[in-house]
């Protein structure tokens, strides 16, 4: 359970931030070894920071992403926090499926040698015992790593505020 | 001119769906494949995607629904309605604008289907429409989504069809088209519902000859997310090729997977507040679409699981801590679902009749949820002398099936088709006859739509039709010629009109009878309907109109006033039935003039 909350959070850090949160690296005990999700921002529609908050929104009315993540759940047994977090992430998922499509950066079985045809930093992050001198044919897969293939989301719409994630509710009587 | 495509539309009291297929055919032997149409529509605010359905959910947007402009279609940039997924999900918030299982309010006589009754619940002022226009507005999404994905082939150059439960009768079915025509429609065939499903059946199994035999009976069971719907169909032969015959539909029964979901939702509801927490409405409508859910999941095939949880999210913006946990146990299910919908019946018990005296006004949900009694009632119905013996039948009566196709969502699940059959199955034992055997069907969701197209192609001659004829026997009440006795109506006899089975593009004149009709003024006949009689030959008169006979709307002709004001005219009465499968009615004068007789739905409104 631990480790899907990182996930998440660690997926939503990086794509608003680009860094971990500091306690998920913590909890890893070295941040630099945790893997890195590949993914990148979605391509920007109208301006970049318009299909950030468009994902955040749509995760937050599908899956009340926002809702979960900025609650204070350290009061909670980790029965109540699951209970919540398998209907939580039943949502998220049909939200990356629907509007994503994520494949592996190197679709190989992790745990097995795999050579590397093309050492572009930013797609195969080498760790462990690199050589001094150029860069290695392969190791050990240790992470898949993740792309966007394909993103879709729906037309942006300016004339709405966007920087409303969710809106406020009430209930008439 | 030749259509390019024959399209099956499944206008469902739950979900619509639309399939197609190429109208040309190259060989006999090899029809064109039927393809399902994914239907473009509002899934959230601002977002149109293609879904396999289209939930029948018609909302009618107010100021405060929907940001402006986030409603737009690809074919209506400012539509007054939405329809679909969008619509379902804002009518959980706003009740009062959400239009909901229209098609079951379409077949309801106690109601007047073409004023605005609908949604029910909309206080005074709101918007409202009629059945047959929320029915009108689903066809017209379907014909504008098909037009805007298909630029190529204009709808209204294809031959459609669209299915009815085989229990709507007359007035619904005349409804139905009305609504087709209103969405402006042009060639349209109805079908019933689980001959559609037959139809796929066929479809999916072109060696379908050698599966059944002559002397067969086969039984289809639609249970869809609102109604009900039981057909017998009879394997038969003439000049040495297999035929099929629709011999019995069933009556109409408002009961489907909605209120069995619902009943597991009410089950979880009542043990949580044993426990001490109520929750409310929008609660109670999360937990139905999560039991849902966890049925479906816990009848999959394979699936061993003893429960599967069941969550509500807390209500603002804490999400952990006001979460309740509950789990739907197999047990419970089979509980609340088999004895509750489908007990195991001796095949001689009947439904409970609904208790005579005030009812709400509301939809006429099924006053008895055994689906096994309501199946007991449909075998048991009177035999047709119709049937030429094609009916097999046991030493006491019953109808004894060979086959049963199920069609519906609830029937996906594994437990409920066994029950029904193993309930079926013991009836037959006790009959002496050999056990029914499934055919196998598949994709219960679609296949009404399938089959609908796969008949498309069926009447432009390339494949099997299912002869059906009138699903019911229809009458004219004749009031007698009694002194009147205060407080009570005079006797009603009842002229049989059309008798069951009566083919399309058949006539007859009933000339026994003759009727004064006065010039210029409306003449009203009364219309009234059995699903069960079906022996009652045309011109027969029931001298008493029992419990198996039900008043439609009444018929209303005027004869057209040519200066002889007050003049009496006689006419006997006709009946066609259209190639179409539409039944009418004709006053037809001693000179040979004629007069359609039109339903007049406005007059009955419930007492």
């Amino acid at each position: 359970m631990t480790r899907l909350l990182q996930a998440i959070r660690s997926f939503f850090s990086i794509l608003f931030s680009g860094r971990l949160p500091a306690d998920v690296a913590a909890a890893l005990g070295l941040a630099k070894a945790a893997p890195k999700p590949g993914t990148r921002p979605p391509e920007p529609p109208v301006r970049p920071v318009d299909g950030a908050l468009q994902l955040l929104a749509i995760l937050q009315r599908d899956a009340r992403l926002v809702d979960f993540l900025l609650e204070d759940v350290s009061g909670y047994s980790d029965e109540q926090v699951g209970s919540a977090v398998r209907s939580l992430h039943e949502q998220c998922r049909q939200v990356l499926t629907r509007y994503l499509r994520l494949s592996p950066v190197i679709d190989g079985v992790e745990g097995t040698y795999t050579k590397v045809e093309s050492p572009d930093p930013a797609r195969v992050k080498f760790i462990g015992n690199l050589p001094t001198k150029g860069t290695p044919a392969g190791g050990t897969l240790r992470h898949k790593g993740w792309r966007a293939e394909k993103i879709d989301l729906p037309p942006v719409d300016r004339r709405h505020d966007l920087s409303v994630i969710a809106p406020a509710e009430i209930e008439v009587e | 001119m030749q259509p390019t495509y024959v399209i099956g539309i499944d206008l469902g009291t739950t979900n619509c769906g639309l399939a197609f297929a190429e109208a040309r055919v190259e060989s006999p032997h090899q029809l064109p494949t039927v393809l399902p149409f994914a239907v473009p529509q509002l899934v959230n605010p601002g977002e149109v995607r293609e879904e396999a359905l289209l939930p029948s959910a018609l909302f009618l947007p107010g100021p405060t629904d929907f940001p402006a402009g986030s409603i737009a279609l690809p074919w209506d940039p400012e539509p007054a309605a939405v329809t679909g997924q969008l619509a379902q999900k804002r009518g959980v918030e706003n009740t009062r604008r959400l239009v909901a299982s229209a098609k079951s309010w379409l077949c309801h006589a106690g109601v007047d289907r073409t004023s605005p009754i609908l949604p029910v619940g909309a206080p005074d002022g709101a918007p409202k429409i009629s059945p047959v226009e929320a029915s009108r507005r689903y066809l017209e999404h379907l014909r504008n989504a098909w037009n805007w994905a298909r630029p190529d082939a204009s709808f209204d150059a294809q031959n459609i069809l669209v299915t009815v439960p085989a229990s709507f009768d007359a007035v619904a079915r005349d409804l139905t088209l009305r609504a087709a025509g209103d969405a402006g429609y042009a060639n349209v065939v109805l079908l019933e519902e689980p001959q559609a499903a037959f139809y796929a059946w066929i479809e999916r199994h072109p060696d379908w000859r050698d599966r059944v035999r002559v002397g067969d009976l086969i039984l289809v069971v639609d249970i869809g997310g609102g109604t009900t719907d039981f057909t017998l169909i009879a394997v038969t032969e003439r000049d040495g090729e297999l035929q099929l015959e629709r011999v019995a539909v069933g009556e109409h029964i408002l009961l489907g997977g909605d209120n069995m979901d619902l009943a597991l939702a009410r089950f979880i509801e009542q043990q949580l507040s044993a426990g001490g927490r109520k929750i409310d409405s929008f609660q109670l409508h999360a937990l139905w679409q999560n039991c849902r859910l966890a049925k479906e999941r816990l009848l999959e095939d394979g699936n061993t699981a003893e429960e599967h949880p069941v969550t509500i999210l807390g209500k603002g913006s804490g999400l952990v801590g006001g979460t309740i946990k509950a789990a739907l146990r197999r047990g419970d299910i089979e509980r609340i679902l088999l004895d509750g919908f489908f007990p195991q019946t001796s095949s001689n018990d009947m439904p409970q009749r609904r208790r005579a005296g005030l009812q709400e006004l509301g939809l006429p949900y099924a006053a008895d949820a055994a689906i096994t009694r309501h199946l007991a009632r449909f075998l048991r119905q009177q035999a047709s002398s119709a049937e030429h013996g094609s009916v097999r039948r046991g030493p006491s009566g019953l109808a004894c099936p060979t086959h049963v196709l199920f069609n519906g969502g609830v029937l996906r699940a594994g437990l409920v088709r066994e029950r029904l059959l193993s309930t079926l199955n013991v009836w037959l034992d006790g009959e002496s006859m050999p056990a029914a055997r499934p055919l196998e069907g598949d994709d219960l969701m679609h296949a009404v739509s399938r089959g609908a197209a796969y008949y498309g192609l069926a009447r432009l001659g390339h494949g099997v039709r299912i002869r059906g004829g009138v699903s019911r026997t229809y009458y004219v009440g004749i009031e007698t010629a009694m002194p009147a006795v205060p407080g009570l109506p005079a006797p009603l006899k009842a002229l049989t009109v059309a008798p069951f089975g009566m083919e399309e593009g058949t006539e007859l004149r009933l000339t026994g009878r003759e009727f004064g009709l006065v010039v210029g003024e409306p003449a009203e006949f009364r219309f009234l309907t059995s699903a069960s009689r079906k022996d009652d030959p045309a011109g027969h008169l029931l001298d008493e109109v029992g419990d198996d006979v039900e008043e439609l709307s009444p018929m209303e002709v005027t004869l057209p006033s040519a200066g002889d004001a007050g003049e009496v005219v006689p006419v006997t009465l006709e009946t066609v039935v259209t190639e179409t499968g539409l039944l009418q009615l004709w006053c037809v004068a001693r000179d040979g003039r004629r007069w359609k007789l039109e339903f007049n739905v406005r007059e009955r409104v419930s007492p």
